[in-house]
């Protein structure tokens, strides 16, 4: 980890990690308000997307080309837990859905160290250009402006789309009232599984983002014996979507910056505080909790139709 | 109450009140069943030492599979911490028995008392949310210790961690695989009665209460909010306890191990094997641990199948969690109904059953 002292070089290094926690609460919020679930497994979805990307690079794939195929794959992991498992499960039972997520991330997970065999390391290449950029005397990673800019490009596309399209607004009715929207005549597992399929292919883009990018020229690398960091990049999501209360989704990726932003700028703090970024996410989400932020976004109506 | 008003019917099973009459057929099933446990016990016995070590992580997991059963399955709060607690149950122990020189049978109680401060703490700041809220709250709690208790290297040992003796009573020295299987067996047993008495306790039957209805459970009278958080320590104080178990069953404890609860195998392994035995019940922990660990080393002794064992198991917890919520538990429930309604048939299932997985698991060794 570099020092940066500069504090828009922080700031740029705080939005882009914001923005990949914006990503993953995004997924979070999209798959919770459709479906009533929260998914604690959703790394592991999106770790599915990691490993084939590994595996196809491996095989000697552009990192460009493998990119979209590993979304799809992870898109269909996603549909498929959905289809097979969740659909199932009255979402009133708030205990065996996440219990089952907790199984979906052990399933998924294991799946993925199975792809990856029982090597110490294996090498993620870069897919963003990697370059530094100099700006008024400031070093600006390249792979950060991208990110930022993938981000804002999916913030904008998701905005029109609910708005403009019929089939995000068909996605919006469901969140809001599936009865009403089945009444409606929409099909309701249809465009649950259109949810999870997006917020499983974000999952995917927010890991393909950091892993391959995490250790400068080199790429990244990951390792079947120790898969923990990715579970720990649950905490800021969690933190960015509740934000927005778990339903809403601009706030989410708000949360998302806000969450990125505080963690780069711990850089900053004294000593102890500097290397405590999850506790300090930690408190954030219990301040957070505490403040019951969802009765800012949702009706009552809207919240007890979460869960029944 | 007066006792002219009819008294309503009260609702099948459920809670049931303790016997305190100990009926002729009672005493005699309690006989088959200790019998079946001694059975049971003696199960190691042909396989030597390797039987005794299987039967020593059984028992340990057991032990920590008991502190999901309090939480989640008497009081219905979803907690992701158990195997935090577990972890530094075990760091305690290492840092009383090899940084203090204390005895284990010190060292085993403080890991318990240890876990009280932290459960004491996550427990007054979230139980009082809603399922989901308190999933994540406990989530995230487990991930921040793991940043801040589990990186303090005066308490943890630094990077190597400590290297746990076993345990010695006098001139019996539970080095042995032996004589810790046995020990295990005996605290397991013990702690499972323990558990079971808990649910017809006064508090366990709260707990019941405060899952099944909050609301009527307060209207019963009960404190909702002191019934939680007594599960929650509760629970916390049985991981720690295992924990000291786990340090020595483990003989070296690096707090590597406990850093996020669902990324972290061991931990989901937990929730699988409390699911697949039964949740609600203290001998679904038992059960459910003695099943996936002994099929564990099926599959390890399956060289070939041994990296598939994470779905099997994960798929089996799904399985449980859709068709039988209730586990093996529920499961044995419904065998014995059938055996009892058509003996012939019901017989000849449970033995298909139990010489298909025989056999599978014959074939699986063979094969590799």
């Amino acid at each position: 980890m570099t020092l940066a002292i500069n504090p828009i070089e922080v700031a740029s290094f705080g939005i882009s990690a914001g923005a990949v926690f914006g990503l993953l609460a995004l997924g979070l919020v999209l798959i919770y308000r459709t479906t009533g679930v929260m998914n604690f497994g959703h790394w592991a979805i999106g770790l599915v997307a990691v490993v084939s990307y590994a595996w196809l690079t491996g095989e000697g794939m552009l990192p460009q080309a493998a990119l979209p195929i590993c979304l799809l794959l992870a898109m269909g992991a996603g549909v498929a837990a959905y289809r097979l498992v969740f659909k199932r499960i009255a979402r009133s039972n708030q205990i065996i859905v996440i219990l089952v997520a907790v199984g979906i991330a052990q399933f998924y997970s294991s799946l993925a160290a199975l792809v990856l065999g029982f090597r110490p390391f294996t090498r993620l290449p870069p897919w963003l250009p990697m370059a530094t950029l100099e700006v008024a005397g400031m070093r600006l990673r390249m792979s950060d402006v991208y990110t930022i800019g993938v981000g804002l490009a999916i913030a904008v596309g998701f905005f029109f789309w609910f708005r403009v399209s019929r089939s995000g607004q068909a996605l919006r009715a469901v969140a809001q009232n599936r009865e009403a929207a089945v009444l409606a005549g929409i099909d309701d597992v249809r465009y649950s599984s259109l949810a999870w399929a997006i917020g499983s292919g974000l999952a995917a883009l927010a890991l393909l983002i950091i892993m391959p990018h995490s250790a400068g020229q080199q790429g990244g690398l990951i390792t079947t014996f120790d898969l923990t960091p990715l579970g720990t990049l649950l905490i800021p999501a969690f933190g960015a979507a509740l934000v927005g209360g778990l339903v809403n989704l601009p706030m989410a990726l708000v949360g998302g910056v806000f969450f990125g932003l505080t963690r780069e700028f711990l850089v900053l703090a004294p000593a102890p505080w500097s290397e405590l970024r999850t506790s300090v996410a930690a408190i954030l989400i219990v301040v957070l909790l505490l403040l019951r932020t969802e009765r800012f976004f949702a009706t009552r109506q809207e919240l007890e139709a979460l869960e029944a | 109450m007066s006792t002219a008003v009819e008294t309503p019917e009260v609702p099948e099973q459920v809670i049931e009140a303790p016997s305190t009459v100990a009926t002729k057929k009672n005493r005699r099933n309690q006989i088959i069943a200790l019998g079946a446990l001694a059975a049971l016990g003696a199960v190691p016995i042909p396989f030597g030492d390797y039987g005794f070590f299987i039967g020593q992580y059984a028992a340990v997991y057991a032990m920590l599979g008991l502190s999901v059963t309090i939480v989640t399955g008497y009081a219905g709060l979803i907690s992701l911490m158990p195997y935090t607690f577990a972890g530094l149950g075990a760091v305690m122990t290492g840092l009383i028995m090899t940084g203090w020189g204390w005895p284990f049978w010190l060292a085993a109680p403080m890991a318990a008392l240890a876990t009280l401060p932290v459960s004491l703490v996550v427990g007054m700041a979230s139980v009082r949310l809603k399922t989901l809220y308190l999933a994540i709250a406990t989530l995230t709690f487990s991930t921040a210790l793991g940043e801040t208790f589990f990186r303090w290297d005066l308490v943890t040992g630094g990077r190597i961690g400590w290297t746990v003796a076993s345990p010695q009573l006098g001139p019996i020295d539970f080095g042995t695989d032996l004589n810790f299987y046995l020990l295990c067996l005996l605290v397991v047993l013990g702690l499972v009665w323990m558990t079971e008495g808990l649910r017809t306790s006064r508090l366990g039957r709260a707990m019941l209460a405060v899952r099944d209805n909050e609301l009527e459970a307060q209207a019963l009278g009960i404190n909702v909010y002191k019934t939680k958080l007594a599960a929650f320590v509760l629970s916390g104080m049985m991981a720690g306890f295992g924990g000291a178990f786990l340090a020595v069953l483990l003989g070296n404890v690096s707090p590597g191990g406990y850093q996020s609860p669902v990324a972290e195998v061991t931990s989901i392994l937990l929730v699988s094997l409390v699911v697949i035995g039964g949740i609600d019940r203290a001998w679904g922990a038992f059960f459910g641990a003695i099943s996936l660990v002994v099929q564990s080393q099926v599959f390890q002794g399956a060289r070939f199948f041994f990296p598939f064992f994470g779905m099997y198991s994960a798929f089996f917890l799904i399985l449980f969690l859709l068709f039988r919520p209730g586990g093996l538990v529920q499961v044995s429930k419904i065998t014995t109904e059938l055996v009892k309604r058509r003996p012939v048939f019901g017989l000849a299932v449970v033995l298909v059953t139990v010489a298909l997985n025989l056999g599978i698991a014959y074939i699986f060794i063979r094969a590799s």
